[in-house]
């Protein structure tokens, strides 16, 4: 968190830093750590932390260590929502109609892709209805812009698709948290059911969870949560993928207890690729779900080979 | 024998038949010859001998409607009509809507076509391929550029006359420009979307020099145009910032940044001098009213 406020374009010493978040130093010093750095990094850790619990309760959801929100397409579809929004045209991008068509969009991905996948679904299925929503709602979000009448389409594709911190303020802070907490709130308080769970649907069942509303209180948590910070950052994926998968060695393999320390796992990860985004020499600014997605989809891959077993089951 | 008592009838009929249709041709492309030059000579007298004129860049769009005859004019490109970025947007709905590729120019066969020196490479070269004359225009710089631009499409569309009459209007501007010069020499800001900044090799330098004010994107360490973050700016911290929309909506991501708190707190709309694109994008006849604009502007902040 304070490395984030230490590093960007301008030099500050970390003293300099802790002076002028306080109220201390020049003008210019507080501006660049109050208005440019501190919402960053505030977003940074909500958004982070909302992926991470994101993953961590489909995981305990589906009870498929494959699950999370950026390969069900949950992301995707909340940056076409927002973009659908913005193309119709006469939105501010800084109103609420962003995030509440992003999570609208959000909501409807999870909703179908579940209802496709069906209740014990194998992860071969899971995974090919998530890479069809994700690529379809990536397709839209590119189709849209290109049709709408802003001449940079190109460059607002790219933030969408995949995803930024740069410049964002405080306005954005106010507009994404609200939706993060609820659906941090809403994950939260179904993390005994997502145990229950665990131990199988009807065990669940006999302990006295009804599953259809889980899932439903689960897709709506996701989707508060996936859609505000879209709305304000774009598709930042394979956090939700790797967080939980940090924490499990060091937690054990219950879904209640990992939720939390996926929550601050998913914070950090992001924090630190948008402290890298910063560091990395380039010309123009890089992508922070560029990042994610280097060390994410390795990750993937590895999980992948480490559970072909079950996905070759999947096929016969 | 049977064969043949069949096959001979069909073909003296269709000896005959032949014989109609080439009497059919001969007859109807006489009345094709005539036809086509009642057109023609009809074309010449509306255009007088003048080139017609297609147009694939918003830039040279404007220049051709500033300096061409409207029956000159065959086509202009899609951003001619949009009223942020083309200062003539209303008058170019009164022409063709050309796709800006090259197959309607190569169904519309106009005798030139003017281009950006950029911009669809791969459109030009196709239209070369097929012996289209091809006149590309480069992004004028400076001043100067500009007027050698209009001169050269004034040449183009033969009306050098009035092409003089634009530059005479610029040189005007510019008179009454430095008249009204800034009391300081200011450092501004050339600001777009993303944190785009107009670097010394921006016709938005040139008009700023005009006003007696400096290019603040020396000091930010670039002298040609590119991307400057925000921090840097704030550190940098310029007099004013040069932006072309007043209003308080972000239509999306690129634009949000100029409404960005940090920008708002250091330059409210006293600080902020606001000329619209329509008037920067392209150099051309519009820079007259891109300099009275910033006059007025610099008026507005007290500067």
């Amino acid at each position: 968190m304070l490395a984030s406020l230490g590093i960007g374009p301008v030099k500050l010493s970390p003293v300099a830093v802790l002076d002028a978040l306080f109220g201390g130093g020049s003008e210019v010093q507080r501006i660049i750590v109050q208005d440019i750095r501190l919402p960053r990094a505030i977003l940074g850790l909500a958004i982070g932390a909302i992926l991470g619990l994101s993953g961590a309760a489909l995981q305990g959801l589906l009870r498929n260590p494959l699950a999370s929100p950026s390969l069900f397409g949950a992301p995707q579809a909340a940056a076409f929502g927002a973009v659908l929004v913005i193309a119709l045209g006469g939105i501010d991008v800084r109103s609420f109609a962003l995030p509440v068509a992003a999570i609208v969009a959000a909501f409807a991905s999870v909703f179908v892709l579940l209802a496709i996948a069906g209740r014990n679904a194998s992860l071969l299925i899971l995974i090919l209805a998530g890479l069809a929503i994700s690529s379809l709602a990536g397709a839209a979000t590119s189709l849209t812009m290109n049709l709408s009448r802003n001449p940079f389409a190109a460059l607002e594709i790219a933030f969408w698709l995949l995803g930024s911190l740069e410049d964002r303020s405080f306005r954005h802070v106010m507009l994404a948290l609200p939706f993060i907490i609820a659906g941090a709130a809403i994950l939260m308080s179904r993390r005994h059911a997502f145990r229950a769970l665990s131990l199988g649907e009807e065990s669940a069942q006999s302990l006295g969870v009804d599953v259809g509303r889980l899932r439903l209180w689960a897709i709506l948590g996701v989707a508060l949560g996936v859609g505000g910070a879209v709305a304000v950052a774009g598709a930042i994926g394979f956090i939700g993928l790797v967080a939980p998968h940090l924490m499990r060695p060091l937690i054990g393999y219950d879904p209640a207890r990992l939720m939390v320390p996926s929550a601050l796992a998913g914070a950090a990860l992001l924090l630190a690729a948008d402290i890298a985004v910063r560091l990395i020499p380039s010309t123009s600014d890089i992508k922070v779900g560029v990042l994610t997605a280097l060390i994410g989809v390795p990750f993937f891959l590895y999980l992948i080979v480490r559970e072909r077993r079950a996905l070759g089951g999947g096929i016969a | 024998m049977v064969g043949s008592v069949i096959a001979m009838p069909p073909v003296a009929w269709s000896h005959r038949l032949c014989k109609a249709i080439r009497a059919c041709i001969r007859r109807s492309n006489g009345v094709f010859v005539v036809a086509f030059l009642i057109l023609t000579f009809a074309a010449q007298a509306q255009a007088a001998g003048l080139p017609r004129v297609a147009s694939i860049n918003v830039c040279t769009d404007q220049l051709l409607m500033t300096l061409a005859d409207p029956a000159q004019i065959v086509g202009l490109s899609p951003y001619a009509r949009d009223a942020v970025r083309s200062w003539a947007a209303a008058e170019a709905r009164t022409y063709r809507r050309l796709s800006g590729e090259a197959e309607d120019l190569l169904m519309l066969k106009p005798d030139v076509v003017v281009a950006g020196l950029y911009m669809k490479r791969a459109t030009r070269q196709l239209l070369k391929r097929q012996g289209m004359r091809v006149a590309e225009f480069d992004i004028a710089r400076s001043i100067d550029d500009v007027k050698e631009q209009i001169r050269r499409m004034g040449d183009l569309v033969g009306h050098p006359d009035r092409a003089e009459t634009q530059v005479a209007r610029l040189d005007a501007a510019i008179v009454r420009a430095k008249q009204a010069v800034a009391r300081k020499p200011y450092r501004v800001l050339a600001l777009s979307r993303r944190g785009w900044v107009s670097g010394d090799d921006s016709i938005t330098s040139a008009l700023l020099s005009i006003t007696g004010l400096s290019n603040a994107a020396a000091s930010l360490g670039s002298h040609s145009s590119g991307f400057a973050t925000l921090e840097a700016i704030v550190a940098d911290r310029p007099d004013f910032i040069l932006i072309s929309d007043g209003r308080d909506v972000a239509d999306d991501e690129g634009s949000a940044l100029l409404l960005h708190p940090a920008l708002e707190k250091l330059y409210p709309p006293s600080r902020r001098l606001i000329i619209p694109e329509d008037l920067t994008v392209c150099g051309g006849p519009m820079l007259s009213d891109a300099l009275d604009r910033l006059v007025a502007e610099l008026k507005r902040v007290g500067g």
